[in-house]
């Protein structure tokens, strides 16, 4: 396999590399830890910081390989993501429909907790052997955000609440970013993406806010569900 | 030619600025079929010039219109025509029975304008992060269209429309980031890399392990917006939810641009990967078929029972992708084509069932023929085309299917065949129950039939009739030419 070009990935020695390295391990902790939490207000503050630290990791790739889509995205995700999603979110849904504890969730905690635990192994055995070459931040990277990837898909899995599903999948996106600016910083269309679900997140909001869908949910999930599918 | 190719999306736009003017429902309903009208117009023209000319490419990729592009261009702009005209009836029937209000009404043309335009652009670029974007963005314009109607069920099927298609969308964007990812052995530019063109005629060289990644995750997300199974779930719901014009438009124009993304990642990862994009489709493909075919036989919600039969056809079309040669090509194309106007023609009926009988349980609804003999007519003869009975297109085109399939194992295309058999039994049960029977006692307001709604219902079975008996020549050689562009 060749070598990516220089300017598509970090390597795994520089200092950059390392930041990149370590903001990429503490967002899945921030995933892990939203799997394992069962109050709203936890969700969001997790995902909040982990759209902080993922606004960071894109700047440390942006400063490091000169690339100002990088630099877009990085401020847009801290705005975006990092504010103004965990603000509406906490401001339109959990205040006003007075949301507190989860209690829609198909599998326990610790077991959903375990059932993570594989997944980010599977990541590692599924992407880390033959993709990548061994020398870049990418061949550590790219398995992490494979994992925040399929944590995220979890939530959505085992989680039935409108709005922890919207987390999940928020969180699936994050590891998509994750990926994106290690494996590929000059995809051209990073940001335009990052604008386009971030759209569809302000809509799913709206949404759950207009139908108080989310206040139905909290005290009864599934079989009401099952109205839609006769 | 770049005035015509731009005008193709931007004229079926434009409707999304009558919202703005102080037009009611006719005029909003004029304005949108005006501007599918001229968009199909341009498609026609611009297909035209395609085949005389060949590839049209301009603006480094981004405007990007060959053989495929401008056969489905042709088949979309076709049901935005189609779908448009029935729009005029839909919303003149709800300003007047105060189904919707003016800010609904507005709201409708203006999802409506953006859905469809989106979609027709979609299908003009080569680049493939820009169809991302597009495939996207039509997305959500759809889903004002899902929950138009604002009851709990429409919202929630939006909700579910908006999580799944988003979910698979995101997917599309992780395949395209390993398929630009596969691309860096090749010496181009970053935009090049997402450059259908420059793509496909590299597609040998690219990384094969990450090109395989993007082309499983290529059909898994775009998969999601055709409605393969199991990536089907969303579907039924949004579906049986939208206004009937709007889910014409989602089942025979938006699952078509799925199924061109999809073409086209099979074309590039082809050359690398081999028969595994084939073995691919084909499992893909019959579990969907299997999945229609067995919520057919249920009987409900007869627009739930349309949605099923998309995926079913949807599943018919992927199976054909993978019987591949020349003859799968063929016929899953041509089956494009016919699916999409048989089913805007059944989507549109059930929207006129709908507006009679107030219910979309097939149960409560007999006897269309004698109450609405043109509806109940159409529904029939609808029913009878879409699961592919002779005279009409479609038995053309499955016929095609099943015998590319013969040429490679039997056994798969007699599985294909016993499908559809189960598929045909569920379906016509339930539909002939409803055309048949005596009707309920006729309520008050009972409607007459405008002329405006059936317009487009005759047009289009009259078309499926002429292309079972005759395939034009321009269309044969369009449809040759576009097998030719991606092999």
């Amino acid at each position: 396999m060749s070598l990516p070009l220089a300017a598509e990935s970090l390597s795994a020695a520089s200092t950059s590399g390392a930041l990149l390295d370590l903001s990429a391990v503490v967002m899945l902790l921030a995933a892990f830890a939203c799997l394992g939490s069962k109050l709203f207000d936890r969700y969001v503050a997790y995902y909040a910081l982990q759209s902080i630290v993922l606004s960071f990791a894109a700047g440390v790739v942006a400063f490091a390989l000169h690339q100002p889509d990088l630099w877009a995205l990085a401020v847009l995700t801290f705005l975006i993501k990092g504010v103004a999603i965990p603000f509406a979110t906490r401001r339109f849904l959990l205040d006003r429909l007075e949301l507190h504890r989860d209690v829609a969730i198909s599998t326990g905690l610790s077991t959903s907790l375990i059932i993570g635990a594989f997944l980010t192994a599977f990541a590692y055995l599924a992407i880390r052997p033959h993709t990548l070459p061994h020398a870049l931040v990418a061949s550590a990277v790219v398995p992490l955000s494979t994992a925040i990837i399929l944590l995220g898909g979890l939530t959505m899995v085992v989680r039935r609440h409108t709005i922890a599903q919207l987390i999940g999948w928020l969180i699936l996106e994050n590891g998509v970013f994750l990926g994106a600016i290690t494996l590929t910083a000059t995809f051209p269309f990073i940001v335009e993406a990052g604008i386009f679900l971030d759209l569809v997140a302000a809509v799913l909001i709206m949404i759950t806010f207009v139908s108080g869908l989310a206040h139905r949910l909290a005290t009864a999930t599934a079989p009401e569900l099952r109205e839609l599918r006769h | 030619m770049t005035t015509l190719v731009v005008l193709v999306p931007v004229l079926p736009l434009l409707g999304a600025l009558a919202p703005l003017t102080p037009l009611r429902a006719r005029g909003l309903g004029l304005v949108l079929a005006a501007g599918g009208l001229g968009g199909f117009a341009c498609a026609v023209a611009a297909a035209v010039h395609v085949a005389g000319h060949g590839t049209f490419e301009t603006g480094s990729g981004f405007i990007y219109v060959d053989s495929l592009s401008s056969f489905f261009m042709l088949t979309v702009a076709l049901v935005v025509v189609l779908a448009s005209v029935g729009s005029i009836a839909y919303l003149r029937h709800e300003e007047q029975h105060d189904g919707l209000n003016l800010l609904q009404l507005r709201l409708y043309a203006a999802g409506f304008a953006l859905f469809g335009g989106l979609m027709l652009a979609s299908l003009e670029t080569g680049n493939l992060g820009l169809l991302w974007v597009l495939i996207e963005a039509s997305t959500l314009a759809s889903a004002v269209l899902v929950g138009l109607e604002g009851k709990a069920s429409s919202l929630e099927a939006a909700w579910k429309y908006i999580i799944v298609s988003s979910f698979g969308v995101t997917m599309a964007l992780v395949a395209t980031l390993f398929l630009y990812y596969a691309s860096s052995p090749l010496a181009l530019s970053p935009n090049q890399r997402l450059t259908w063109p420059a793509l496909f005629l590299h597609a040998g060289a690219l990384q094969h392990d990450s090109l395989r990644l993007a082309f499983l995750l290529g059909v898994i997300g775009y998969g999601t917006k055709v409605g393969l199974a199991p990536m089907h779930t969303w579907l039924p719901d949004a579906h049986s939810e939208a206004p009937s014009p709007a889910s014409a438009m989602l089942s025979a124009a938006l699952l078509n641009t799925g199924m061109y993304a999809i073409v086209r990642f099979q074309a590039v990862a082809t050359p690398e990967l081999g028969r595994y994009t084939n073995h691919v489709l084909l499992v893909f493909g019959f579990a969907s078929i299997a999945i229609g075919a067995l919520f057919m036989v249920r009987r409900g919600n007869f627009k739930r029972l349309f949605a099923y039969s998309s995926v079913e056809h949807m599943g018919i079309i992927s199976v054909a992708l993978g019987f591949g040669g020349v003859l799968g090509v063929y016929g899953a194309l041509l089956h494009t084509l016919n699916h999409a106007i048989g089913k805007s023609v059944l989507f549109l009926t059930s929207g006129e069932v709908v507006q009679r009988w107030r219910t979309r349980d097939a149960g409560r609804v007999a006897g269309v023929l004698t109450r609405a003999p043109l509806v109940g007519g159409i529904l029939l003869l609808g029913s009878l085309a879409i699961l592919g009975s002779p005279p009409f297109g479609l038995f053309l085109s499955e016929f095609t299917i099943v015998r590319a399939g013969f040429r490679g194992s039997s056994w798969l295309a007699f599985l294909l065949l016993a499908l559809l058999v189960l598929a045909f039994v569920g379906f016509a049960r339930t539909t002939a129950d409803m055309a048949t029977g005596e009707p309920a006692p006729v309520d008050a307001n009972a409607e007459r039939q405008s002329v405006v709604a059936a317009l487009p219902l005759v047009a289009g079975l009259a078309a499926l009739l002429l292309l079972g008996v005759w395939i034009p020549g321009g269309l044969n050689s369009l449809i040759m030419h576009s097998i030719g562009a991606i092999t």
